[in-house]
């Protein structure tokens, strides 16, 4: 808890989140949180950039497991930015990756976004 | 499935089960530590929506602890009604598929709330014989289905799961017995000191001039230990001492003790005997305090090794002795007795410092008048000696206080 901040923006439709350090416990339920405000308020396109990721594990794998049921239940768009090796294997391992579209950063990310409706 | 990603996924469910572990074990509380086990295990097989149940034996039905992904409806009142023979047809601890469960009574009295939880496995979880609670796993993300080495994982997780919510059992029942023993302890205490109270009364009542003269015994020699920066349970047994201290008189002859004129050395003898008699009576009671029967068996002895029944000396004779010995005497000058009428205040000052070093020890002399001075100024938060003086007592001056030397000695 204490190694994980959030910071977010949003910019016309689109969201981005910015999750910092160590998302290992209870402390980093503040994503999914975010993500559902942003949600709530309208917003259809999310972007996580994981450039400042240190470490996930199971808790951060089921938190991100959430984030994805959202999108979908809102039928929304979900962008997975800046990952590292590690952190694409293990999403890739519990079958998180396929409901997410991964991009190298958040340029791709919100240029992607930006050509969809 | 190639045996490179078979074996990164054993790999990554080893280390997701040690993180489980630990975070079972840790000594967080029990919603606490479930809620973010509960997140490891959905995070294991990607699962958005589950729940972990404790069984209440009681209600007997499965009481929601935490979950995840559960919306609306206060959560308090979610429940899994039970009948534990339908429960035991289960094969423990093993992760169930719902839809074997469909025809059961068990799913159908619960189908509402399994279907918002999107139920897909349920495990029933028990320890040594006990049913201990649940977990319902929902639909994995995208609908995959749970694997064979996923119910072998899940199987792990239900052991570790339902050791933890037993033990959590256990350490509640363990606090209750405790809360329960320490409000016993306390009524005991109670019925303890009440009941020596009414021994003091009883005392008491055996003499027409001193009502209540054990009573105030008792306080004046708390307000003096206290001043002495006596602990809270030493205090409490000073206390124990004062209101006991004369219980030997039980056995002496009533018209002795209500005699208004000179004794004879028969009668003397008689009534010096009942420091002894409150020794051998309270030496047989194992109080929680200490020395109590010493207290009581000196409390007429005199620094100068004049008093009775041992003729001891100021340096055999402990503070609480002491403390006793003027306690005793000042309530004697400051109440009417048949032979003499009760002393002021002020008069009784001058007695005691008059036997300053031969009846009394100085210290504690000084003590005493120390607190009686604060009493008279009001800066005793919890005033004992003067609520406990007879109504009518002419106060004196606090100033009076002021010429007591550190060691007063009769001059």
């Amino acid at each position: 808890m204490n190694n994980f901040s959030i910071s977010s923006r949003s910019a016309q439709d689109v969201a981005v989140i910015t999750p910092r350090g160590y998302i290992n416990d209870m402390g980093a339920i503040r994503l999914e949180k975010t993500s559902e405000q942003f949600l709530g308020r309208g917003i259809r396109k999310l972007v996580v950039n994981f450039a400042d990721v240190q470490f996930i594990n199971t808790i951060g794998i089921s938190i991100f497991t959430g984030i994805v049921q959202k999108t979908r239940e809102y039928d929304s768009l979900l962008c997975f930015t800046n990952l590292k090796k590690i952190h694409c294997d293990i999403f890739d391992m519990v079958g998180l990756i396929k409901h997410v579209k991964v991009f190298s950063n958040e340029e791709e990310a919100i240029t992607f976004l930006n050509g969809r409706g | 499935m190639n045996k490179s990603v078979q074996l990164k996924r054993l790999l990554f469910s080893m280390e997701s089960l040690v993180d489980l572990g630990q975070e079972v074990s840790s000594s967080k509380e029990l919603a606490k530590k479930m809620k973010a086990a509960l997140y490891m295990v959905t995070g294991i097989f990607s699962v958005p929506t589950a729940a972990v149940f404790v069984y209440d034996p009681q209600k007997k039905c499965f009481l929601h602890l935490v979950d995840k992904g559960l919306r609306g409806k206060s959560k308090k009142e979610i429940r899994l009604t039970v009948v534990a023979r339908h429960i035991k047809r289960l094969k423990m601890n093993d992760p169930h598929d719902m839809h074997a469960l469909a025809k059961t009574m068990f799913y159908r009295q619960n189908q509402e709330l399994f279907a918002k939880l999107q139920t897909k496995i349920f495990i029933p979880l028990w320890i040594k014989g006990n049913l201990v609670g649940a977990i319902t796993l929902g639909k994995k993300l995208g609908n995959a289905v749970y694997r064979s080495e996923d119910r072998d994982i899940l199987r792990i997780i239900a052991h570790q799961t339902a050791m933890t919510l037993y033990n959590a059992r256990l350490f509640l029942e363990l606090t209750k017995k405790v809360s329960e023993n320490k409000r016993l302890y306390t009524t005991m205490q109670k019925i303890y000191h009440d009941t020596i109270q009414a021994f003091a009364a009883a005392i008491d009542a055996k003499d027409d001039y001193t009502k209540d003269h054990s009573s105030r015994v008792a306080n004046y020699s708390v307000a003096i230990a206290r001043e002495l920066g006596w602990k809270p349970l030493a205090l409490e047994g000073m206390h124990v001492a004062g209101l006991l201290h004369d219980i030997g008189k039980i056995i002496v002859d009533r018209e002795i003790i209500n005699k208004g004129e000179k004794l004879t050395t028969p009668e003397e003898c008689e009534i010096k005997k009942h420091p002894q008699i409150s020794y051998d009576i309270l030496s047989k009671v194992k109080f929680p305090w200490k020395d109590i029967e010493y207290f009581v068996r000196h409390h007429h002895e005199r620094v100068d090794g004049k008093g009775y029944p041992d003729a001891l000396g100021s340096s055999e004779l402990s503070e609480g002795v002491k403390i006793l010995a003027l306690a005793d005497a000042f309530d004697a000058m400051t109440t009417d007795r048949p032979y003499r009428r009760k002393l002021t205040l002020e008069e009784a000052y001058y007695e005691i410092l008059r036997c300053s070093g031969t009846q009394f020890d100085p210290h504690i002399i000084h003590t005493f008048f120390m607190v009686l001075k604060k009493e008279l100024q009001g800066n005793v938060k919890d005033p004992l000696i003067l609520p406990s003086l007879n109504s009518g007592q002419p106060l004196p001056d606090p100033v009076l206080f002021d010429q007591i030397p550190e060691h007063p000695v009769a001059s």
